[in-house]
C-alpha cells in the first residue's frame, strides 16, 4: 500500500464550490486533510462599507443564491435594531413566509445533489423537478427565482393577496406529498443507503467542538435552531419543529434537511393561516439611521447567521461582519473526511451544504 | 422499487421542460425584469439615484434640464428604485427579453431630460418635474399636478398653502 497526496479542487467535477483539500491518502483511505481557503473571495465586507444602508439590502443579498433571504434579512434585523424601527406583524409573518420558501427550495437542492454525486441521476432529476415548485413560487410572488428581494429596512418588499395564497397554497399541495415521497425514497433506497449511511460520521461531541450549526449539527443530535432558541420574525408565534438524528452520517444529514423541508411547508401554511393584516413596513421612506452597532441573528438554510453592523454619522455603515454557517460547518469535514473513502470524499462534502460564496465572501 | 412509479408517472405526463424559444415561455405577472420610466411621474427627488445598489441610475445637470439616465446591462433587477418612488415613475415591468448584440449595448439604455421652465408665477427657472405627492391631503388632482409642474419650488410651496395643505 502505497501512500500519496491528492488534490482536490478548488475546480473539481464533483466538488460544487471551489474548495480546495489535500487529502494525504493511505491506498483508498483518506488519512490527513488539509483545507485552503480563499479562492473566491470577493471583498464583500470591504464593499458594503462603500454603499449606502439600503443598497446594501441589495448587496448582501447577492452574497450567496441559497441563503439570498437570510443575509438581508440579518441585516436589516441589525439595522432596524439601530434605527428602533419596529416591524409591523404582517411584515413579520411575511418575513417567515419568505424564509421557509427559501429553505425548501435550497435543502431539496442539497438533497438532489447528494443524489446526483451518488450517481443516482433520474433521482436527482427528480428532486429538482419538486424544487422547480417552489422556484416558481419564488418567481410568481417575489418576481425571481433566486434573489427574492422579500426583505427591506423596517419590514418586507412584498404583500400577497386572497389570489396568491391560492397560488401558494396550490403550489405547497403540490410540493408537500412530492417531499413525503423523496424522504420515503431516502429512507429506503440501496444505492443512497449503501452510499451514504455511516459514511462521513460527525460524533455529537465533535460537533459540539467544531461548533457546528444548522443541519450538520441536528444530525449529530445537537438540538439547536435560531428559530426555537432565539425566535425572530413572527417564530416566537409559529410552531416549529425541530428535527434531530443521533448518527451524524451523511444520511442523517440529508433526512433531517428533507425533514426539515416538510416543517417548512407546515410553517408557511400556519403564516398562511395566521396572517394578520396591516401594514407591511414600519415607514414608507427611507428611515434615518442613527449613530449604533447591533447584531442581527438568523436561521440560514444552512444554520445560524450572525449579522454585526456597525454606524456612525455616515449614510455607510463603518463595519459590517457576518459569521456564517459554512465557516462553522466546513471545520468538521477535518472530522467527516478522517479515515474516509477516497471516493467518498465529494458526498461527505457535499454534506455540509458548504457555501463558499458566504464563507469567503 | 418506487422509483419506477415515478418514471412511469413522467412517461404519461410527457417533458416539463417548455419548448422556449419556439413557443412562449411561463411569465408570472410579478416577474421583476426591465425597467420602464415614466417621465411624467418623475419628482426629480432622486431616492431611485441613491438606493440604486450597482450604480446603474443617475442623474446628470445639463442646459435643457436634469436628465435622467439608466442602463439596462448594470441594472440587477432588485426593484429598490421602484419601492422607493414616491409616485411609481419607475417601475419593473414583465419584460426579460435583454438579450442584445454587442453592438447596441450603448443604446441598452433610458435617457429622459425632466426639463427647465420658467415659473408661471415668478418666471424664475424651474425644474417641470411632478410634485411629490407624499403627506398631500387631500391628493394632487390632475390638474394641480399640471399647475405644480410649471411652478419654481417656492412658489409651489406657496400654492401648498392656499391650499390649505399640510407641509
Amino acid at each position: 500500500m502505497s501512500n500519496f497526496t491528492i488534490p482536490v479542487g478548488p475546480l473539481h467535477v464533483a466538488l460544487e464550490e471551489p474548495m480546495y483539500f489535500r487529502l494525504d491518502v493511505e491506498g483508498e483511505t483518506v488519512r490527513h486533510v488539509d483545507i485552503t481557503a480563499g479562492h473566491v473571495h470577493r471583498g464583500i465586507e470591504y464593499l458594503v462599507t462603500k454603499r449606502n444602508v439600503f443598497q446594501n439590502i441589495v448587496l448582501t443579498e447577492r452574497i450567496c443564491s441559497l441563503c439570498s433571504n437570510s443575509h438581508p434579512q440579518a441585516y436589516a434585523m441589525a439595522i432596524e435594531q439601530i434605527a428602533g424601527l419596529t416591524v409591523p406583524p404582517r411584515a413579520e409573518y411575511l418575513r417567515a413566509i419568505a424564509d421557509e420558501v427559501k429553505r425548501v427550495a435550497s435543502h431539496l437542492f442539497n438533497v438532489g445533489i447528494l443524489a446526483h454525486l451518488v450517481g443516482f441521476e433520474s433521482l436527482f432529476m427528480h428532486v429538482m423537478e419538486v424544487r422547480e415548485m417552489m422556484q416558481d413560487v419564488k418567481e410568481g410572488i417575489f418576481g425571481n427565482r433566486m434573489d427574492i428581494g422579500a426583505n427591506t429596512i423596517g419590514g418586507v418588499r412584498y404583500d400577497i393577496d386572497p389570489e396568491r395564497i391560492g397560488y401558494l397554497n396550490e403550489q405547497l399541495n403540490k410540493v408537500e406529498p412530492a417531499i413525503a415521497e423523496i424522504i420515503e425514497m431516502y429512507r429506503t433506497n440501496g444505492s443512497i443507503l449503501g452510499r451514504t449511511r455511516g459514511v462521513g460520521v460527525l460524533s455529537n461531541a465533535q460537533a459540539i467542538d467544531c461548533g457546528c450549526v444548522g443541519p450538520v449539527a441536528r444530525a449529530s443530535g445537537i438540538n439547536y435552531d435560531v428559530r426555537v432558541k432565539a425566535p425572530y420574525t413572527a417564530y416566537d408565534r409559529l410552531d416549529v419543529q425541530v428535527h434531530t438524528l443521533p448518527d451524524g452520517d451523511v444520511w442523517s444529514r440529508a433526512m433531517v434537511r428533507l425533514a426539515e423541508a416538510r416543517t417548512a411547508v407546515d410553517l408557511i401554511r400556519q403564516c398562511l393561516r395566521a396572517l394578520p393584516e396591516g401594514p407591511t413596513t414600519a415607514t414608507t421612506e427611507r428611515p434615518p439611521i442613527p449613530v449604533g452597532e447591533a447584531i442581527g441573528k438568523c436561521e440560514a438554510p444552512r444554520g445560524e447567521l450572525i449579522y454585526y453592523v456597525r454606524m456612525t454619522d455616515s449614510p455607510r455603515p463603518e463595519r459590517v461582519k457576518w459569521r456564517v454557517p459554512s465557516f462553522m460547518n466546513w471545520d468538521a469535514l477535518g472530522f467527516m473526511l478522517k479515515d474516509a473513502k477516497i471516493s467518498d470524499v465529494a458526498i461527505i462534502v457535499n454534506s455540509i451544504d458548504p457555501c463558499i460564496s458566504c464563507t469567503e465572501r | 422499487m418506487n422509483f419506477l412509479k415515478i418514471l412511469v408517472r413522467n412517461l404519461v405526463h410527457g417533458p416539463s421542460t417548455v419548448p422556449f424559444p419556439f413557443g412562449p415561455a411561463w411569465t408570472p405577472e410579478r416577474l421583476r425584469g426591465r425597467i420602464v420610466f415614466k417621465l411624467d411621474s418623475c419628482t426629480a427627488c432622486r431616492a431611485c439615484e441613491q438606493v440604486c445598489a450597482p450604480g446603474a441610475i443617475r442623474f446628470d445637470k445639463t442646459p435643457d434640464g436634469l436628465r435622467f439616465m439608466m442602463w439596462h446591462n448594470t441594472c440587477v433587477f432588485c426593484g429598490l428604485c421602484e419601492f422607493y418612488c414616491p409616485t411609481d415613475a419607475i417601475r419593473q415591468s414583465d419584460d426579460w427579453h435583454m438579450a442584445h448584440a454587442t453592438a447596441d449595448q450603448f443604446t441598452m439604455a433610458i435617457r429622459e431630460v425632466i426639463p427647465y421652465v420658467s415659473c408661471t408665477a415668478c418666471g424664475a427657472k424651474a425644474l417641470a418635474s411632478s410634485p411629490n405627492p407624499v403627506g398631500i391631503t387631500p391628493p394632487f388632482t390632475p390638474e394641480e399636478i399640471e399647475q405644480q409642474r410649471n411652478l419654481c419650488p417656492g412658489c409651489r410651496k406657496k400654492a401648498l398653502a392656499e391650499r390649505g395643505a399640510a407641509s
